[in-house]
């Protein structure tokens, strides 16, 4: 039974981990794509420093 | 072309989902329990391959790091990151599941023998490549540096792989040169999927991140853009 704690706690770390480091990298990229988008369409409307 | 790029990292992630419950399958149901250590020697199936992904990612980073210094392609310059940020993963991970597995094994979460000391430096290695970069004060020195760290990565891999057989240790050598292939069929087949599967993450987080990088820098460069046009 302690064996299989171990195992437990040896594989909910690496797939915690795996998709831990996936799911922030997919925001990240989230993040990068709003900010372009949001860049482009502020450059296409003629005023590329307002903010908001 | 982004949008070929993204099927190609759609499909990635489709085949791993795909062969991950195969792999899990074949590891807890197929895979005969080891007789001396019993469920916990099954961390193996996972220990390992992340071991060799880990490996894997060291020789991309420093093929990514050569092909900017020779051509000064972004691209190679977003495949040595992306590679020494999974790689980080990777390694952390290994560092974790080893001890999960050694305290039962031997009794204590870590030794200072030659094969974990490689492995941790390793690690502090693939932590410099990316601090080097977020911390330099222009980008080339931190492209230049994170190269040079990115040699003694690769450098450190063999060293890794034969400690055990140059300075002795408790951690076993399941493969190497002269030794019969000690598992079982069903064990073998579990690795071998196993491994299949964590190749296949490897590479499915090394384009996402490649992605991120080209988005980045594409983001510097319009908004340069934007403040120059002000």
């Amino acid at each position: 039974m302690k064996n299989y704690t171990f195992l437990f706690w040896g594989y909910l770390v690496v797939w915690a981990g795996l998709m831990a480091y996936f799911v922030v990298l997919g925001r990240k990229i989230a993040n990068v794509a709003r900010r372009l988008d949001s860049l482009e369409a502020r450059t296409k409307g003629g005023d590329p420093t307002r903010t908001t | 072309m982004r949008r070929g790029y993204d099927v190609f990292i759609g499909l990635l992630f489709a085949a791993t989902v795909a062969l991950m419950p195969v792999a899990l399958y074949l590891i807890f149901v197929n895979a005969p329990e080891e007789k001396v250590m019993g469920a916990v020697q099954k961390i193996f199936y996972f220990h390992v391959p992340i071991a060799a992904v880990t490996f894997l990612s060291v020789f991309v980073l420093l093929a990514g790091a050569a092909g900017y210094l020779w051509t000064r392609r972004a691209g190679w310059d977003h495949l040595s990151i992306a590679s020494a940020e999974v790689g980080l993963v990777f390694c952390t991970l290994v560092l974790i599941t080893g001890p999960i597995w050694a305290k039962p094994a031997w009794g204590v979460w870590w030794t200072w023998e030659a094969k974990l000391t490689t492995t941790l430096i390793l690690w502090l290695l693939l932590a410099g490549i990316l601090l080097s970069r977020a911390y330099a004060s222009a980008p080339e020195q931190g492209a230049r540096v994170a190269s040079v760290l990115g040699v003694v990565a690769a450098l450190d891999v063999p060293i890794v792989y034969k400690a055990v057989d140059w300075w002795r240790g408790n951690h076993p050598i399941v493969f190497g040169a002269g030794k019969t292939n000690p598992l079982a069929p069903g064990m073998l087949s579990a690795l071998l999927v196993s491994m299949l599967v964590f190749v296949l993450l490897y590479a499915l987080l090394v384009a996402a991140r490649m992605r991120l990088a080209a988005q980045e820098d594409r983001l510097a460069a319009q908004e340069d853009a934007a403040w120059r046009s002000q």
